[in-house]
């Protein structure tokens, strides 16, 4: 089942045009990786699946719905690039918010509350004002809050960015985690070596796909070591066309 | 419209208060603040107080008094030395047309030189002891001490000015020239005092104050901190966003209000005419109106920094222009049509009318819709800000 299509999905910024009649398939349960250097239209991508900006022309469909479409938010989990906490609230509290905008009844609340904290590791600061966390127990609240309503797609932009090596593995290893229970994950970095946690890549440059596949399957078709070189020598030969 | 979603935005927001101890002691301190300073140490000029004269004084006819071989009319010459910086006076005989003005609050008050004036004045004069006194009606709006003052001082030093000038040209003394004053009040009265007449209009102020700043940094915060992108990436509308704030404002409002008034009432003893609820259904708009307009100027700030330079923009023109602390005729004619887009004003005036006049909804309907309006503009304009958003 394809949990993401575009199709010829492209934005222009005036003259500049993020994304190029980009076209996506993510199928159920992939862990997917959209990799690009700054400015290669990721994040413009995550947005257009969000609903938070419209695309100039082509089509995007999540679930087999047409976004923008408030009635797929429900099935949706966001994590923006920014922290995107409460800072003067406590972690209850946030997750709590969230909890009721997506319709939660009070039990279910407190049963996906627990259960939340208990994944991203926060089960003894649930009543700290989250101003007080550090850094890394932000990031995870934060991701914790995307997932209080059980998503089906799991939408993360540069969730790594900032984010120091130990909790990177850390996330890494929520995310397999999701993955096994079924839930799709797309996920947007420039960090290529981590790409090698997805189940499958998208290489994004000047908003065109120059190549997709298993991180395994695309390192062997290039000959090279890393999804690094295999972008460079992509982009050198496109520069070079 | 999802009642417990927009509620958990309400919710949300007051435990951000609750927690934040500096925010909320901000809330309640600054305007309680200002009403001890302003209470206890503002007394400003005004001027241009609009008065009503009418001179029923028939005056001594011509040939009467041989100092006056064109007669004498008291009342007259009282009438004419009434300063005009001060008063804006317009002049009738129409009596009950004049008193209604007062009650209406269209006008601050009524001088009446009965017909006997002169006549009583002469006799008076003249050492007759069984002559009624010579006495000026005066039927006056008190429930603004300051201008209640300055109107009495300048009718005393009219009547005192016209008194030395006879005096002067009868050769006498002005000692022997008693003059009255009967005062009626409107409102207010005597025992007013001037911080009964600014409570109502701090109350507006702080309110419209604490509600824009607060609510421009909140959605600055939201905007830049990404909550604003998670929640419009949720099923929550925007109409549900914005009404679970204006609720979290209203209550917030409301518990601005109980303390500014508690410390009005204790402190200085202030008194409430009117219906208190009344009062703060006023205070409600106020907020509901402001909080939109801050959401709407959130839009034009990037940072925290650029949305404090908004303040000085809401500040002056609502401190100098809304009527807070002098009436909207003693500014400069040329501005006064500013102070029509200005909501505070028609907060303050409908406070001012209902705490100190004591008017109901049936008076102060104009002031109610006319913020009723500005907060279906400012909201609604929100609402369609943050749809443009996504």
């Amino acid at each position: 089942m394809l949990v993401v299509e575009t199709e010829k999905l492209t934005k222009k910024f005036g003259d500049f045009t993020a994304l190029d009649k980009l076209d996506l398939s993510i199928e159920a349960g992939e862990t997917y990786g959209l990799l690009g250097p700054n400015g290669s239209g990721k994040t413009t991508t995550i947005k257009i699946l969000t609903g938070l900006t419209k695309a100039t022309s082509g089509t995007a469909t999540i679930l087999g719905k047409r976004v923008p479409s408030k009635a797929i938010m429900q099935k949706i989990g966001y994590m923006p690039q920014e922290t995107a906490v409460y800072l003067d609230n406590t972690v209850h509290e946030n997750l709590a918010l969230y909890s009721q905008i997506f319709g939660m009844g009070a039990e279910e609340t407190s049963k996906r509350e627990s259960a939340m904290l208990k994944f991203v590791d926060l089960t003894d600061w649930k009543d700290s004002m989250v101003t007080n966390l550090s850094g890394g127990m932000k990031h995870r609240l934060s991701l914790a809050c995307a997932l209080i309503h059980e998503p089906k797609l799991l939408l993360l932009d540069e969730p790594t960015v900032g984010v120091d090596p130990e909790l990177r593995a850390t996330f890494w290893e929520y995310f397999r985690k999701l993955a096994k229970k079924g839930i799709t994950v797309i996920i947007t970095t420039h960090y290529m070596d981590e790409a090698s946690h997805c189940t499958k890549v998208g290489l994004l440059r000047q908003g065109r796909l120059i190549a997709e596949g298993q991180p395994e399957a695309l390192k062997k078709q290039y000959g090279m070591d890393s999804l690094e070189d295999v972008f460079l020598t992509l982009a050198r030969r496109r520069d070079v066309k | 419209m999802n009642a417990r979603r927009a509620f958990a935005f309400t919710r949300r927001t007051l435990q951000q208060f609750r927690h934040d101890r500096r925010t909320l002691g901000f809330v309640l301190g600054m305007p309680l603040l200002m009403v001890i300073i302003f209470g206890y140490t503002f007394g400003g000029e005004v001027s241009n107080i609009k008065v009503i004269s009418i001179n029923q004084d028939l005056g001594l006819p011509a040939g009467t008094m041989p100092n006056f071989p064109n007669g004498l009319n008291m009342g007259d010459r009282m009438d004419k030395s009434l300063s005009t910086n001060t008063l804006s006076i317009e002049r009738t005989a129409d009596v009950d047309a004049a008193r209604e003005k007062v009650d209406k609050a269209q006008t601050w008050a009524v001088i009446i030189f009965p017909s006997n004036f002169t006549q009583n004045f002469i006799q008076k004069m003249a050492g007759n002891v069984s002559s009624p006194k010579p006495v000026v009606e005066i039927y006056l709006d008190g429930s603004n001490p300051n201008i209640a003052a300055t109107f009495m001082k300048s009718i005393n030093s009219a009547i005192l000015s016209a008194i030395n000038k006879l005096a002067a040209e009868m050769n006498q003394s002005s000692r022997d020239m008693p003059v009255s004053i009967e005062r009626d009040y409107a409102y207010g009265g005597s025992g007013l005092k001037f911080i009964d007449y600014f409570a109502p209009g701090v109350i507006s102020f702080a309110i419209m104050m604490v509600t824009t700043m607060i609510t421009i940094i909140l959605f600055v915060f939201e905007k830049r901190n990404g909550t604003l992108q998670r929640l419009l990436v949720s099923p929550a509308t925007e109409g549900e966003i914005v009404f679970g704030y204006a609720m979290a404002f209203a209550v917030i409002g409301i518990i601005q209000s109980v303390v500014i008034l508690s410390a009005a009432i204790l402190l200085f003893g202030v008194t409430i005419q009117g219906n208190i609820f009344l009062a703060f259904f006023v205070i409600l708009l106020l907020a509901f109106g402001h909080q939109g307009l801050g959401i709407l100027l959130s839009a034009g700030a990037k940072n925290e920094l650029q949305a404090i330079q908004f303040i000085p923009l809401i500040l002056f023109p609502s401190v100098l222009l809304a009527g807070l602390f002098w009436p909207i005729e003693s500014i400069t004619p040329i501005l006064q049509p500013v102070s029509w887009f200005i909501p505070l004003k028609y907060g303050i005036d409908a406070e001012r009318s209902i705490m100190l006049r004591g008017w109901g909804i049936e008076q102060v309907w104009p002031q109610v819709l006319a913020l009723v309006f500005f907060a279906c503009l400012t909201l609604g304009l929100s609402v369609l800000l943050l749809k443009r958003r996504r």
